[in-house]
């Protein structure tokens, strides 16, 4: 009997066991391999290879662009999260209706969720460089004088960043909340509405409690989607003007791939596995406490 | 139902990986080689497409596989290929400075390279030659629009930093912009500072990146940071478009040739977009130094490396020196990429070219005797900077087009130096 | 309460119709030609033109098709392997208990939140010694390590643990091993998470775009994400160019995502409450 059952189960797991070796070669693995490399003057171009300890550590605490870098990235993600999520609460509120023509626009609404961080970058780069759609527009209305430039100081190039991001991030915000209102009976509305319960009062004491859950996932997905960005950055301004949109992941393969400095690069990518991380467990324990009450 | 697809699209999966794994054989016969290039309005696809097919004549049984670089960063993108292990036989006009450290180039036989170019060491790293010196650029040039200058009233191109300053001012007084800049794009955004370093700082010290690299000049030394000054003051009264930082390079090409500003430094490969139909409006001075003198920011560039690692060195040299002496290739890089033709017992003529008179004026500079400075961050020669350090100074120019700290800056890149050289 | 219907529907109306605004851009300008894109870049294309498209897919260098054909393998290749292999890791690890489930899921979930530049380099010197450097099938197996492994088996764990447990028990006592019970009895039951995984990670994959371009690099010919990147340099200023070659790389994505939109927002949901 026993030995019947373990033969019969053998086939399916040597597939788990497939898979699960496939996750520790092609993830576990190379992150070990970076933290090794985070040890070392690794630079390719110049042959060295050579442990030095912790001296790659001791140059992040006085890296000026790092620090830039983590400056920018941090707020960004605090700044593009809580934009998302409030435009995601705010447009599920507006669509949460069963007409067709509100089906189409929460169609419509997902839509920057389904191209490319290339495309996207590119679509908002014809629009917000100098010579511009947008400034194209803007200065033949008459609504300004001479073209803004979007990209082209730090703050604005920052701004423009995050409401790209906002822009792409909303599309999921938004399908996240309303699942979650549509779990809700109606009649919950609609009992309110009889007893009156309106405006903010209504928001906080009805609307709120039903959505809240849906803000564990799509807090998480849009800190982590920011703290991993690479693409759209890449196209929109390539980190400039003076690396002042530079994000950690960006200048992670800066320092890989222009600078030469693998060893480096793999400590600060350490750093930002670090971040990530922090933000990972603060969200499963989150997720953990939920499984608890389900 | 759901199963039988299911397993068919695994059976595909399987398939497809498999005949995958097969493709990507050698064909037999001769050698394949990868070519590293990039594509310009001017060197397109099929310019390159042809001048590989003329250099194949001449080294038979080479297979030449063709890469595009992204953008004219080809080093970055030969870097990004080195660490992820393709490192190309063949790279067109790459910095060899960046690659000779770990190796990976293959320098050209030296009797070929003096038997057949006007500078050949001009290009050189410890006297090894790992690029054919074919032609030469100076970058920056300052060009300017006739027709802007005459409408502000200003007769000749400024001799020196005064007039230089002069002419500025007179065209703003004329509602005119003074400068375009494609501040958008790090490379284009630092030619000004490139322009006022070289003049300046070079044409004092033609040997100021040699002393950088033995410690003995510093970036914040006062007479740097009183040169990078100069840049400061252009930008503060307001000579550049508010908006610079988010024009890109190639926008920036058609404002100046639109005739939206008055002035253009650029590297001379601009000469290959001076619009055919008005070129005369077009001219060019060199970037203009306190007491007149004329320095010119130089560099010899030239054809392709040969990688150290190549499974056909014999091959790969025959299909490169065939590529690099032929005059049909010059031709092109001549009028679309607005190089100066280096190779020896040639004039202008032999190649057949049809040219304006702004690349005849700016190509005499080249041949003219003058001083000649290794244009800092273009510069492929002893002069080159460390990795890294162009993007650092690319990111500085763009930094003091709104922030005064020029000290600040300047010691960054000094610390930036360390880093990359220690 | 009717006129309050009605301006709900025209304020959602223009709102929508703003957030879709690049979008909008995106498809009118593809079919305009360069002056009537600088002229006027929100009028609709009239009269429109295929020139941009019909350009964008005659280029010499077959960027479009080639494009195409290279990330229908990869994406084909990587989600018909990767549905199998995470679902019977789900299979598998749903049916234990305690501890060591808990270990291997926390693990899986770390592949969720690593940042792929951290792994980049590393990924490339394995699939060297591998021999499966810058080719389709090492491009394919570092799709099925990396953290796609860890989604799909997110969505199928929480899938099979609604299995009831006394289905596989009935099975198991009519002789059906693990393999087949999971495959023929398992797998019908959770269609809806393979949906979910089918239509998210082809989605991802096909707009992936750091793996193609470091781990598959230019020998073996671009994906069109890649393809996109390295040929929209910083040297087109050909707007109608631009637009026509960036409605062909997105137009597939958008029709597939609105021929399954149902399932799509299906599943998102489901992995939200999940």
């Amino acid at each position: 009997m026993f030995s019947r059952k373990s033969r019969a189960d053998g086939g399916l797991a040597l597939l788990a066991a497939l898979a699960l070796g496939l996750y520790l070669i092609f993830l576990v693995l190379p992150l070990l391999l970076s933290l090794r490399s985070s040890f070392t003057n690794e630079n390719p171009l110049r042959a060295t290879n050579e442990f030095i300890g912790l001296r790659n550590y001791r140059e992040m605490a006085s890296d000026v662009q790092l620090r830039d870098s983590l400056v920018f990235t941090l707020t960004l993600a605090v700044g593009v999260t809580l934009a998302a999520n409030a435009l995601g609460v705010a447009f599920a509120i507006l669509l949460n209706r069963t007409h067709l023509s509100y089906r189409v626009m929460r169609t419509l609404a997902f839509l920057p969720q389904v191209l490319s961080g290339v495309i996207v970058g590119f679509v908002w780069q014809t629009i917000l460089t100098q010579d511009g759609l947008l400034n194209n527009v803007l200065t033949s209305v008459g609504l300004l004088d001479e073209p803004y430039p979007w990209l082209g100081s730090p703050r604005a190039a920052l701004v423009s960043i995050g409401v790209v991001l906002t822009w792409v991030l909303s599309g999921f915000t938004t399908v996240v909340y309303l699942a979650a209102l549509q779990s809700v009976p109606i009649e919950l509305n609609d009992m309110a509405t009889m007893d009156g319960v309106r405006g903010t009062q209504r928001f906080r004491k009805v609307t709120w409690p039903m959505i809240a859950p849906g803000t564990t996932i799509s807090v998480t997905i849009s800190l982590i989607t920011v703290l991993k960005l690479y693409d759209i950055i890449a196209v929109l301004t390539g980190g400039g003007p003076a690396n002042s949109t530079q994000s950690t992941a960006l200048y992670i393969v800066r320092l890989a791939f222009t600078s030469d400095r693998l060893g480096y690069a793999s400590a600060v990518a350490m750093l930002l596995l670090a971040l990530s991380a922090v933000v990972a467990l603060a969200v499963t324990g989150a997720l953990r406490r939920r499984e608890v009450t389900l | 139902m759901l199963r039988k697809t299911f397993l068919a699209a695994c059976l595909a999966g399987l398939l497809a990986v498999t005949a995958c794994s097969d493709g990507g054989g050698d064909s037999g016969g001769g050698s394949t080689l990868t070519y590293l290039t990039f594509e310009t309005p001017h060197l397109t696809s099929t310019f390159w497409d042809n001048s590989i097919k003329a250099a194949q004549a001449e080294a038979p049984g080479v297979q030449i596989n063709r890469i595009t670089a992204p953008s004219t960063d080809r080093d970055a993108y030969a870097k990004q290929l080195q660490s992820s292990g393709q490192f190309p036989d063949l790279l067109q006009s790459i910095t060899p400075s960046n690659f000779v450290g770990a190796g990976l180039l293959k320098p050209y036989d030296k009797a070929w390279v003096d038997a057949n170019f006007l500078l050949p060491q001009g290009n050189a790293l410890k006297g090894e030659v790992y690029i054919p010196p074919t032609n030469s650029q100076v970058v920056p040039e300052v060009f300017y629009n006739k027709e802007l200058f005459t409408k502000a009233g200003i007769g000749a191109p400024p001799k020196n930093w005064a007039e230089f300053l002069d002419v500025c001012a007179k065209l703003k007084a004329a509602g005119i912009t003074p400068f375009t800049l494609g501040g958008g794009d790090p490379f284009a955004a630092s030619m000004p500072l490139v322009g006022i370093f070289s003049a300046d700082v070079l044409g004092k010290n033609p040997n100021w990146l040699k002393d950088r690299y033995a410690d003995k000049v510093k970036f914040s030394d006062a007479n740097v940071v009183t040169a990078v000054e100069k840049y400061r003051t252009l930008v503060s009264n307001g000579y550049f478009d508010k908006g610079a930082l988010g024009v890109k390079y190639a926008d920036s090409i058609t404002q100046f040739t639109g005739g939206k500003a008055a002035m253009y430094p650029m590297g001379s490969w601009f000469l290959g977009s001076v619009p055919k139909e008005n070129a005369d409006n077009f001219g060019a001075f060199p970037w203009p130094t306190d007491d007149g003198s004329v320095v010119i920011p130089f560099v010899v560039g030239g054809s392709m490396a040969i990688s150290a690692k190549t499974k056909d060195p014999d091959g790969a040299t025959k299909f490169a020196q065939a590529w690099s002496l032929n005059p049909a290739n010059l031709k092109a890089l001549i009028e679309g990429d607005g190089a100066f033709p280096m190779l020896k017992g040639k004039t202008l003529a032999d190649y057949n070219v049809t040219v304006t008179k702004v690349f005849e004026d700016s190509y005499a500079y080249v041949t003219e005797d003058n001083t000649k400075v290794n244009a800092i961050g273009w510069a492929t020669n002893d002069d080159a900077l460390p990795p890294g350090l162009n993007d650092q100074f690319y990111a500085a120019s763009q930094a003091l087009f709104t922030s005064a700290d020029v000290k600040g800056e300047m010691e960054k890149l000094d610390q930036a130096w360390k880093t990359a050289t220690n | 309460m009717r006129s309050r219907g009605r301006t709900r529907l025209i304020v959602a109306i223009v709102v929508t119709l703003v957030f879709i605004a690049p979008i909008y851009l995106m498809l009118v300008n593809a079919f305009k030609t360069g002056d009537q894109i600088r002229a006027n870049p929100v009028a609709p294309p009239l009269p429109p033109t295929l020139e941009n498209l019909t350009t964008a897919l005659t280029r010499p260098d077959n960027l479009i098709p080639l494009g195409l054909r290279n990330s229908l393998i990869v994406v084909v290749c990587s989600v018909a392997l990767l549905i199998p292999l995470g679902s019977a890791f789900s299979f598998y690890i749903s049916r234990r208990r305690g501890r060591v489930r808990a270990v291997i899921l926390a693990a899986l979930a770390a592949g969720l939140m690593i940042p792929p530049q951290v792994i980049l380099l590393p990924t490339i010197q394995i699939l060297t010694w591998l021999g499966l450097d810058h080719s389709y099938p090492g491009l394919i197996l570092s799709n099925l390590g990396g953290g796609y492994l860890s989604f799909a088996v997110f969505v199928y764990v929480g899938f099979m643990r609604s299995v009831p447990d006394e289905i596989v028990q009935a099975a198991r006592m009519d002789g059906a091993g693990g393999l087949r019970i999971w495959w023929q009895i398992v797998m019908p039951l959770v269609r809806p998470a393979t949906a979910t995984v089918a239509i998210f990670l082809s989605l991802w994959i096909w707009n992936d775009f750091l793996n193609p371009l470091f781990i598959l690099g230019p020998l073996q010919g671009q994906t069109i994400t890649t393809g996109l990147y390295l040929t929209i340099g910083q040297y087109s200023v050909d707007y109608g160019q631009l637009f026509g070659i960036m409605f062909l790389a997105g137009v597939l994505p958008v029709i597939g995502y609105l021929t399954v939109q149902k399932q799509f927002i299906a599943g998102l949901t489901a992995g939200s409450t999940k």
